[in-house]
């Protein structure tokens, strides 16, 4: 697969290394500032490093503000995934539930714990919780992902995602290479025009 | 800040939040609880108003959940949001027909707009020089209920003065109902090109003082008279949703267009027939042609009926107005006037229009009843495929007594103390929009304090002590009664379709807040507008509708037309002798063109020179983007030595410009055309010192009957300014395949 | 049978309002560039409405005619494309894949109808006007080669809508956004395989034809042209 992207893109890759070098390790620490108070908004990369990591496609694995147990609300708690990723069957997006669908229960339930307390005391100063997305792309693959036409099709969750029922925390699993994407497809006759999904 | 230095710095400082959220929480700001329900990554559809002119067409808005930065408790944070994301027309809305015209569409970016005024501002250092500080709505009320307790206290309360845009629907009944409360005098209205020549002539002519609304879907034969009717004038969506119908609807028939003007419009380059005209004489060719349809007994005078009787010398053929005469005047050869008359009796059912330029001129109402008289003449007037008048719901009394911008202005310059203490400013900016010689910029500057509920900082605002931005239409409930362009009778109403995005406030509300807290108060009926939208509605629906159902549709309108065509009740007796032909500013020797302002088609009259999307929209006639122009005939450009894109002045009696030039065969060799818009001071980046503005050299000339700005009867010299570039170039985007020219792309 | 997609422009509707350059700017994130790039070529319209004059002062006509992307059957941009980045979908859209492409720019040198646009630089939008970027559009970014995609991401989604619906995708479903927007009704779009279609019957009518149809690109946009004055109805006018 890698070596497929460097070949096309061999010049931008030299142009990248050579800058990377020139620029020094100081650049790869990434983004240093908390705020992000820029005046615009641009496809940009906001430094060298996350130039070099997009072009690999690379992206750093999640930091959650919360160890959030998948487990224990769908083994014991016996929700469905799209109890709470209210949107999956609707639209594009799955959805991270915001921090009221988990106030609605944890308001009152299992208050005592360490992790149901940071989120209280997210909810106290009015914020959300910051959780970090697990999937996705780069934006320069360009890759628009519709969610519900997958539902539609009776692809299971865990086909892409995982057995997230047996998870703490979100996972990546699975990678969710073109190829992988394109296999499927092919195996149940989903269109593979760029378009379908790029664009 | 430039543009370009923008461009620049992305490389370097470009915020990537494409993929916000992947990675670590510290290093990102922080998020906080959303305050309504969302399914992110569904879009839903609201209706809404568009307000950006006098049409009111009906919107579907597209919102769509995402992140906005925001403000709370004095933190930066993101909150996720349902955010406008798109506009479309109402599909099932009476005037819009689920369309949209460009400058509705860009009404998007008033919202999001980057120098949108985000919370009140007060002035702080002298006025008109800039500065501004950011202050709360506390302090802002307290500001405000300060000078108008001071004025009640004096006994002084009509020296509260109101200046607007026309208003319409419950903001007008509660404009009018607090200033009359108050003990205020009834508010100023403002616009740059109004329509009051063409209101008072259809009072006249047939006793609606309103914009008339045109059947073209079954018209076999117009005939326009200088109206943009498809392009900038009355209800732009509606006629060409029915244009495109009068064309390819009907099997069989195709009805033939033709335009009288002097220089080609976006609407005049879409007929089948465009006759260029001498400018002001529009209404000499109405009764050319009525002469000889009176002549080749097509119809009689008395046809007309009272609209005839508007018009001297009518009843008895229009003697002075045969076909030889009328060419003399208008320029418009006999044999032409002779078969225009024949093929316009002939095709019924045919309508005449005006509007725009022909009315802008001292004999305006003169021309308008010529082409009303004609209407009436072949029976056009409320019969299918002819004009008709809009049924108005009952939505609240107009008020008598208005003084005009040029009279208040007047009046304040001569006394010695003036006349209005307090001016709250509305959706207006006359220091841009008038001429010179009104001189409302050193009016303003003697009124003691001055209010502005715009959002925009543009130079009238820039004049105002204290600054109370309004929500924006998407933010606000908002309402129209729409003057013209539907036989129904239509009451649009619409409730924000997002949470507002800054510190604002709706103009409305903040209206019955200050009432409210006034030291001898004004207690308007009404907790909120709201509740006030509600009761109208309530008082006006029939019993199948109730509230919820009208906000579902964005309105409530009849089913069937309901309205009278022609209200003989309301006709006044015959006017006195009107002038025929136009008065100009500037002797011919030394002033040899007519100039001829117009609205642009991106900026109608520059209140929206701030939007980027129209400013680097391709103007239709020109292809110019970010620039504005001065048109000239091919060969007048020849004999003055002017080629396309030189920088040329344009000069009256009372001012100088510049502007480049556009060579254009679709304009007479005696007239230049300038489209109004561009030229602002001040107004947001975008806008802000670029290109001249027409009317800033334009003559007091104005129509004697409703005292509007003649703004079409200035006359002006041009000559190339050699070695000089123009200051704003014209930068077009090459309007066709074969004169693309390869550079960059 | 698979979907190939067109349309058809009815000159004589058309009143050159420009709706449809707006609308298209809104849906698919096309930046504005500030007057300087533009005075050097580089504004992005996907659609623009081209304008023709004929004649001389006083007997001169304007004509005006909406361009964008013909979605060629037989497209230049395509062959030339070293990345495949220009090519062909099995509904007939010249797809313009934006991950594939590495700016060679052959395919906009290779185009008839000059529908392709170089981003030169990134954009940039000055905040919060990003907010109403549409989230189903990429925002392209600098070295990426744009162009009309007949509104791709409306096509797929009345598809699926249609799918999740339980039927096919009925003729007036779909509509890219200069469609929706079209005031006049002169802009048509549809199925060239449904002989019923609204476009297909349009492309059928004898004042159409299509833009520089010599070259033998194949487009598949039909521009009817302007109609004369007639009255069939009309006893008076035999």
């Amino acid at each position: 697969m890698l070596k497929v992207r460097v070949g096309r893109h061999k010049w931008k890759l030299g142009v990248l290394v050579a800058s990377a070098l020139l620029a020094g390790v100081w650049s790869l620490k990434g983004q240093a500032t908390r705020p992000d108070t820029n005046a615009i908004f641009s496809p940009a990369h906001g430094s060298i490093s996350e130039a070099i990591s997009h072009f690999f496609g690379y992206r750093p694995e999640p930091v959650q503000p919360i160890a959030f147990p998948h487990n224990v609300h769908v083994q014991d708690v016996e929700l469905a995934c799209m109890d709470c990723h209210i949107s999956a069957a609707r639209g594009p997006q799955a959805s991270i539930p915001d921090i009221r669908t988990c106030w609605n229960c944890h308001a009152t339930t299992a208050t005592d714990r360490a992790e149901i307390q940071k989120m209280k005391g997210y909810f106290d100063k009015g914020q959300d919780i910051p959780w970090q997305r697990v999937w996705g792309w780069v934006e320069e693959s360009h890759v628009r992902f519709n969610h519900a036409p997958h539902i539609l099709a009776k692809v299971d969750c865990a086909t892409c995602h995982g057995d997230v029922a047996q998870m703490t925390v979100a996972t990546r699993e699975i990678q969710h290479t073109m190829e992988f994407c394109v296999t499927c497809h092919k195996e149940k006759g989903a269109s593979n025009d760029c378009v379908t999904c790029h664009y | 800040m430039d543009r370009r230095n923008f461009i620049k710095t992305t490389a370097a400082a470009g915020a990537s939040a494409t993929l916000a959220g992947c990675g670590n929480p510290e290093t990102q700001l922080i998020r906080f609880i959303p305050e309504e329900p969302l399914f992110p990554g569904i879009a839903t559809w609201k209706p809404s108003i568009c307000p950006l002119c006098s049409a009111g067409c009906g919107l579907h808005v597209r919102v769509m959940d995402g992140e906005a930065e925001v403000v709370r408790n004095g933190e930066k944070g993101l909150l996720k949001m349902g955010l406008a994301k798109k506009l479309e027309g109402n599909p099932q809305h009476p005037i819009s027909h689920g369309k949209l015209c460009a400058r509705g569409q860009a009404g998007i970016q008033l919202t999001y707009h980057p120098d949108r005024i985000r919370q009140p501002l007060r002035r702080t250092g002298p006025r008109g020089s800039g500065p501004f500080q950011e202050i709360s709505w506390d302090d802002a009320m307290a500001d405000v209920l300060l000078r108008l307790n001071a004025i009640a206290a004096a006994d002084q309360q009509k020296t509260l003065g109101f200046l607007t845009r026309r208003l319409r629907g419950q903001r007008n009944v509660l404009i009018s109902t607090f200033l009359k409360e108050f003990g205020a005098p009834p508010a100023t209205l403002f616009e740059v090109f109004s329509d009051d020549v063409l209101r008072e002539a259809n009072r006249q002519s047939f006793g609606f003082e309103q914009l008339p609304t045109f059947d073209l879907a079954r018209s076999r034969y117009v005939l326009s008279f200088g109206a943009d009717f498809l392009g900038t004038w009355n209800s732009p969506v509606a006629h060409s949703v029915a244009y495109g119908e009068m064309r390819q609807g009907r099997p069989g028939v195709r009805a033939k267009f033709v335009q009288v003007e002097p220089r080609m419009s976006q609407t005049g380059a879409n007929a089948d027939e465009w006759v260029p005209v001498k400018p002001g004489t529009e209404g000499i060719l109405a009764l050319g042609i009525a002469h000889v349809i009176f002549k080749a007994n097509l119809r009689t005078p008395s046809a007309a009926g009272r609209a005839g009787d508007r018009i001297d010398g009518w009843n008895t053929g229009l003697q002075a107005y045969t076909p030889e005469a009328v060419e003399k005047r208008t320029g418009v050869a006999t044999a032409r006037i002779e078969r225009l008359a024949r093929e316009f009796a002939d095709n019924s059912p045919a309508v005449a229009i005006i509007g725009g330029a022909p009315l802008a001129h001292t004999n305006g109402i003169f021309q308008a009843l010529a082409v009303n008289a004609l209407n009436a003449l072949v029976g056009s007037v409320g019969e299918e495929g002819g004009l008709s008048f809009t049924p108005h719901p009952d939505t609240g009394t107009a008020q008598a007594g208005r003084r005009g911008l040029r009279e208040l202005a007047a009046e304040i310059l001569s006394s010695s103390s003036s006349p209005v203490q307090v001016l709250f400013l509305n959706d207006a900016n006359p220091v841009f929009g008038t001429p010179p010689a009104w001189r409302v910029a050193e009016a303003l500057a003697k009124v003691p304090y001055i209010v502005s509920f715009g959002s925009f900082l543009d130079e009238t605002s820039l004049i105002a002590d204290l600054i109370l931005p309004d929500h924006s239409f998407l933010e606000s409930w908002v309402d129209d009664v729409p003057e013209s362009g539907t036989a129904l009778s239509v009451a649009s109403v619409a409730a924000p379709v997002m949470r507002p995005l800054h510190q604002t406030r709706s103009m409305p509300d903040v209206v019955l807040d200050i009432g409210r807290q006034l030291q001898r108060p004004v207690v308007l009926p009404w907790n909120n507008y709201e509740d006030m939208l509600k009761a109208a509605f309530a008082a006006l629906a029939d019993k199948s509708s109730n509230w919820d159902k009208i906000l579902e549709n964005g309105g409530w309108w009849s089913t069937a037309s309901t309205g009278p065509s022609v209200n003989p009740a309301r006709v006044t007796p015959a006017a006195a002798t009107l002038q025929a032909d136009p008065q100009f500013d500037g002797r011919a020797e030394d002033y040899p063109f007519h100039f001829l302002p117009y609205a642009s088609q991106a900026f109608l009259d520059g209140s929206l020179a701030h939007l980027p999307w129209l400013q680097e929209l391709p103007d239709v006639i020109s292809t110019a983007m970010w620039s504005n122009w001065v048109e000239i005939n091919p060969v007048t450009a020849r004999d003055l030595g002017i080629a396309q894109g030189d920088a040329v002045e344009v000069r009256s009696v009372h001012g100088t410009i510049q502007a480049p030039a556009l060579i254009s065969p679709g304009i007479a060799p005696d007239v230049v055309a300038m489209p109004v818009g561009q030229g602002h001071a001040t107004y947001t980046r975008y806008a802000s010192g670029r290109g001249s503005n027409p009317v800033s050299i334009l003559a007091d000339l104005t129509e004697p009957v409703t005292g509007a700005l003649a703004w079409a009867a200035t006359r002006v010299g041009i000559r190339k300014l050699d070695n000089a570039a123009p200051t704003t170039p014209l930068i077009v985007f090459a309007g066709a395949l074969r004169e693309h020219e390869e550079r960059h792309r | 049978m698979p979907h190939r997609w067109g349309m058809a422009v009815d000159l004589d509707r058309c009143t050159g309002c420009e709706a449809c350059v707006v609308a298209c700017h809104a849906e698919n994130n096309i930046p504005t560039v500030g007057a300087d790039e533009a005075a050097r070529g580089r504004a992005k319209h996907w659609i623009r409405v081209e304008r023709y004059w004929e004649g001389e002062f006083p007997d001169v006509r304007l004509k005006f005619r909406p361009v964008l992307c013909q979605q060629c059957d037989n497209a230049p941009c395509e062959p030339v494309c070293p990345t495949y980045a220009s090519s062909h979908t099995s509904e007939g859209l010249n797809a313009q894949v934006y991950n594939r492409c590495i700016g060679t720019r052959y395919c906009a040198n290779a185009c008839s109808y000059d529908v392709r646009f170089f981003n030169f630089f990134n954009p940039v939008w000055e905040k919060p006007l990003h907010l109403q970027l549409n989230p189903d559009v990429s925002v392209r970014e600098q070295g990426v080669m744009e162009k009309c995609t007949f509104c791709v991401q409306r096509i797929n989604a009345g598809k699926i809508a249609a799918k999740a619906e339980g039927h096919e995708v009925r003729d007036g479903d779909i509509s890219p956004a200069c469609v929706q927007s079209c005031t006049a009704n002169a802009l048509v779009f549809g199925d060239l395989n449904d002989p019923d279609s609204a476009v297909s019957r349009l492309s059928r009518s004898p004042r159409g034809s299509k833009l520089l149809e010599d070259l033998g690109t194949e487009p598949k946009v039909t521009y009817l042209e302007r109609d004369a004055w007639h009255d069939a109805g009309d006893p008076r006018r035999g």
